[in-house]
């Protein structure tokens, strides 16, 4: 046990900041954790530890508020200059693809101080909601090395849970930072759409369902990451108004008085929701009345509806379609069937195929109903509470079937029942660790905010942490 | 009338709020002034004069232009129960009628404005001139048989003549601008996301349009972008709020600002007109002698003709995308013997384009507009150009023939070299009345700021306008 590794990187940070630890021990103490661990793990794709240690000896790492914190950095989108790229592919990893460029936000995490010491895992093109690519293997959850840490985020998750870095980039385009959070007992925030920056490869007009962030194991680290990384750059589509004070600031303020809407079914179908997630969500409510919230059985009626993940085929399967000619490009050569996985392959032919006026109206109907989903917190209702997934984490190989691609395709909607919707908002929601199973699993409660309410998401997490704490939960497997 | 015929809005509201005028009087001069002058401008093509009237007697929203006439251009901002026709015969033919009201009209009348009709526009607003076989030709107050720009020809005509002191406006690549520069009016395209574009459109799918107005002072323009500015429910992306209402920076210091001047088209396919070099030239020597620096420079990542070619095919998908719309709303298909040559061509050209297709010119688009905006970030306040390429034109400019069903689209990049940039990034920009021909036409100057800037350019036009005042100017034909 390896006393850092139960530390959060503001915790870390200030031992930095106080003289009382140095980053280089920081980032060893890290790589430490990172080389016992990751055999068990498989969390990370490649890791950059020397490069690291270069990095937290040099005086030009920069004096941001999380100088010399040990990050990793999903392997999708958040490119860092020569480092690998490889969005959970093989034919980028055997090409031995590499960044040319930080993203925006790798330059926001660099700023900060962060000491980056490698890339997470993530299915192909981050498309399903567990992490077991081809290319580089399934990814365990360290709460049961059998079971999926989630994903698409699921190496992040794997890795910030098991205590190897307090906490790690992670995106979300469907629910891929939540989803992670709640398999793995995490902090998930899925910022609004636009505030943190996705270029310069990104952007929300080709892509309206994608936001970058991280996963972090206490509030707190949440609030001052995104202090650190919101807030827009140049040329980028849409920003967000920005909030009017320091996300940290407000974890020692209450929220005031919530009117909070609760649901435990399934949207859109009577199938039900696994006990143990319809019981943290009713112990959460529980919690929240006796902070002093309103909390009724109430949830927006378009919620119901098909339009609610009806976006989701043809702007993913576009996406794929996208996706694997830009890796064609990138490796200067026409790809087929045998260089992606079944799954990928399957949504791109549907995609190539999938003509721009189609795709417009897609789109369009999926606005329309979003302007339904988002008049319920117009009509006076703060936030909605529901579990992040409809079951606790399964095995590792129910979601991904290679043998039958849509089947774990399909089966993934029963698993993440609710995510999909704040993509296609553009809304925040977050998923806190405030439950687990009698096995011990961690379960995920889910809250959604009004549009550009990242604020109240903190301020109630912060809330919560302080009346249901779970810092002191440890995985079996931990640093 | 001309004693009211040339007060602006906020004159109009002041009368009306002073007692010294009813808004029954306000309304009852501009219907006289329409009907004498819509004969010879067609910029009138719906009346609703007798619900204008009842409007202006009954109880009015306590706005800041409380009993103000204005007219609504015919493409977005519906009306329930009007006509409603995007310059149509397909439409005009069916007699369609609205099914809603848009949000951006209700922000109009909160605001206590009286509607009274509806104003020309091309077909689907897809031509810079509002010349539709639908509804005919409308005429420049400046010059008859000349063209009032488009698509807003309508609205800036129904201004520029005299008959309402603001009409409702959109721009999705020029369509404030143009007829602004045309008219010798001010026209200001805000950022995306400034207006609503619900309940139907959204600022994703529909990302190059902004919603406003043209008037005839800097104060009305800024006035009504606060009336009409701010989110609804659903709306996908909203611009950063300003930190202060609009008005309030008319008369504000503008700073010492560093300008960049543009006066070639960027991409080097056609030359511009020297009076509208002149007209740049002539504003860059104001701003100069008013203290700001002004040097040759100017934004990049535009000045790439592969990216007019693919970003031509995302108006053509917008095309197809609102003929198979209209079809479905009108419940008959509509065919080639409905459209203009023009509309059916791109539409034709936007049917064969693929959703990754699609994607990728929207990748290019992006990449386009972060460059550009590093230019604005490196230190630049606002990009000056000449409005458009040319003086406005005579009608029938940019007709299509059989032969070249777009050939009237090619024809008008010549004319419109230095605005479609701008609906691609989102920047807010305007266009300022501070040159005329010898002839005697007005030729606009426009000035681009950094993307949620209408600050700046709020405060520098009003700097302008104090010190080239165009008040005084008015049309051979007005009321």
């Amino acid at each position: 046990m390896d006393d850092l590794a139960s530390l959060d990187a503001t915790a870390q940070a200030d031992l930095v900041r106080r003289g009382e630890a140095t980053p280089l021990e920081l980032v060893e103490a890290a790589a430490r954790r990172i080389e016992k661990l990751q055999p068990e793990l498989n969390a990370l794709t490649t890791n950059r530890i020397d490069r690291a240690l270069d990095d937290a000896r040099t005086d030009e790492l920069a004096d941001g508020p999380f100088r010399g914190v040990p990050c990793l950095i999903k392997d999708l989108a958040c490119t860092m200059a020569g480092e690998p790229a490889h969005e959970g592919t093989r034919v980028l990893k055997e090409s031995g693809n590499t960044a040319d460029v930080d993203s925006n936000l790798t330059r926001r995490f660099k700023a900060a101080g962060l000491v980056v010491l490698g890339r997470t895992n993530t299915p192909e093109f981050g498309i399903m909601p567990t992490t077991e690519p081809a290319s580089y293997g399934p990814t365990h959850n360290p709460w049961d090395l059998t079971r999926t840490p989630g994903g698409s985020s699921g190496g992040s998750g794997a890795a910030v849970a098991a205590g190897l870095v307090p906490f790690a980039h992670a995106s979300d385009g469907g629910g891929s930072i939540r989803i992670p959070a709640a398999c793995c007992g995490l902090v998930g925030l899925k910022t609004s759409r636009g505030r943190v920056s996705v270029g310069p490869a990104g952007g929300e007009l080709r892509y309206p369902l994608g936001v970058q962030f991280a996963l972090t194991r206490t509030v707190r680290d949440a609030a001052a990451l995104l202090d650190a990384v919101a807030g827009p750059e140049p040329g980028d589509p849409v920003t967000p108004a920005t909030p009017a004070r320091a996300y940290r600031e407000l974890m020692d303020v209450a929220p005031p008085p919530l009117r909070i809407g609760v649901m435990t079914t399934m949207p859109g179908t009577t199938d039900p929701i696994h006990p143990d997630c319809v019981a943290a969500t009713e112990a959460t409510a529980a919690t929240l009345e006796s902070l002093g919230h309103h909390v009724e059985v109430a949830h927006p009626a378009a919620f119901d509806e098909d339009e609610r993940i009806s976006a989701f085929i043809p702007l993913w399967s576009t996406k794929a379609a996208y996706d694997v000619r830009m890796v064609s490009d990138m490796v200067e050569r026409s790809l087929g069937a045998n260089d992606f996985e079944p799954l990928t392959w399957a949504l791109a032919v549907r995609g190539r195929d999938v003509s721009a006026v189609d795709y417009e109206l897609a789109l369009a109907a999926m606005q329309v109903w979003c302007r339904r989903f988002m008049q319920w917190w117009t009509d006076g209702w703060d936030l909605l509470l529901t579990s992040t997934l409809g079951e606790p984490p399964v095995e590792l190989g129910v979601l991904s079937t290679p043998d039958e691609p849509f089947r774990g395709f399909a089966r993934g909607g029963t698993f993440t029942p609710y995510s999909p919707a704040m993509n296609q908002t553009g809304q925040p929601a977050i998923s806190l660790p405030l439950a687990q199973n009698d096995e011990g699993l961690p379960i995920g409660v889910h809250l959604a905010a009004d549009a550009g309410r990242d604020d109240l998401l903190l301020q109630i997490a912060a809330q919560l942490e302080i009346a249901q704490p779970w810092s002191d939960r440890r995985p079996p497997v931990h640093a | 009338m001309t004693d009211l015929a040339f007060l602006d809005a906020t004159a109009q509201a002041e009368l009306v709020r002073t007692g010294e005028v009813s808004p029954v009087e306000l309304v009852d001069g501009a219907i006289t002034r329409i009907e004498k002058l819509n004969p010879q401008l067609n910029a009138v093509i719906h009346e609703r004069f007798e619900r204008a009237r009842s409007d202006a007697a009954g109880p009015l929203p306590d706005g800041p232009f409380r009993g103000v006439p204005i007219l609504f251009k015919d493409l977005m901002c519906q009306v329930e129960g009007d006509p409603y026709h995007e310059g149509m015969r397909f439409l005009k033919n069916a007699g369609h009628r609205a099914d809603h009201t848009d949000n951006l009209a209700q922000r109009y009348f909160d605001a206590g404005f009286v509607y009274l009709g509806r104003t020309n526009t091309p077909e689907l607003g897809l031509v810079p001139t509002a010349e539709p076989d639908a509804y005919g030709a409308t005429h420049n107050p400046w010059k008859s048989g000349i063209t009032s720009g488009g698509s807003s020809g309508g609205s800036a005509a129904a201004v520029a003549g005299g008959m309402v002191p603001v009409a409702h406006a959109n721009d999705g690549g020029g369509s404030i601008r143009i007829p602004a520069s045309c008219c010798g009016l001010v026209g200001l395209k805000p950022t995306r996301g400034r207006s609503s574009l619900g309940p139907e459109l959204n600022e994703i799918s529909s990302f190059l349009i902004a919603e406003g107005c043209v008037s005839r002072s800097v104060r009305d323009t800024a006035a009504v972008l606060d009336a009409i500015s701010g989110p609804f429910p659903g709306d996908p992306t909203q611009a950063p709020r300003p930190d202060r209402p609009y008005r309030d920076e008319v008369g504000a210091d503008p700073g010492r600002l560093r300008i960049g001047l543009l006066t070639h088209n960027p991409i080097g396919s056609s030359e511009i007109d020297p009076e509208c070099v002149t007209a740049a030239k002539s504003t860059a020597e104001l701003l100069e002698s008013l203290g700001h620096q002004v040097e040759d420079s100017y934004p990049g990542g535009f000045d790439n003709e592969d990216l007019v070619a693919e970003f031509g095919a995302v108006w053509a998908v917008e095309c197809a995308y609102a003929l198979d719309e209209w079809g479905r709303k009108v419940g008959r298909a509509v065919t080639a013997d409905d459209v203009e040559l023009l509309t059916w061509g791109l539409a034709e050209a936007g049917r064969s384009v693929t959703a990754p297709q699609l994607l990728a010119a929207l990748a290019s688009s992006q990449q386009a507009s972060r460059e550009a905006a590093r230019w604005w970030a490196d230190g630049f306040d606002l990009l000056l150009t000449p409005t458009l390429g040319e003086p406005p034109v005579e009608h029938g400019a940019f007709a299509s023939t059989p032969e070249n069903p777009i050939g009237g689209f090619i024809r008008s990049a010549a004319f419109v070299p230095f605005t479609a940039q701008f609906n691609i990034s989102g920047q807010p920009a305007i266009s300022l009345p501070l040159h005329w021909t010898p002839e005697g036409l007005p030729v606009g100057i426009q000035l681009v700021a950094g993307f949620g800037r209408e600050d700046v350019l709020i405060r520098v036009a009003a700097q302008l306008e104090t010190a080239r005042p165009w008040a005084d100017r008015i049309p051979p034909t007005h009321a």
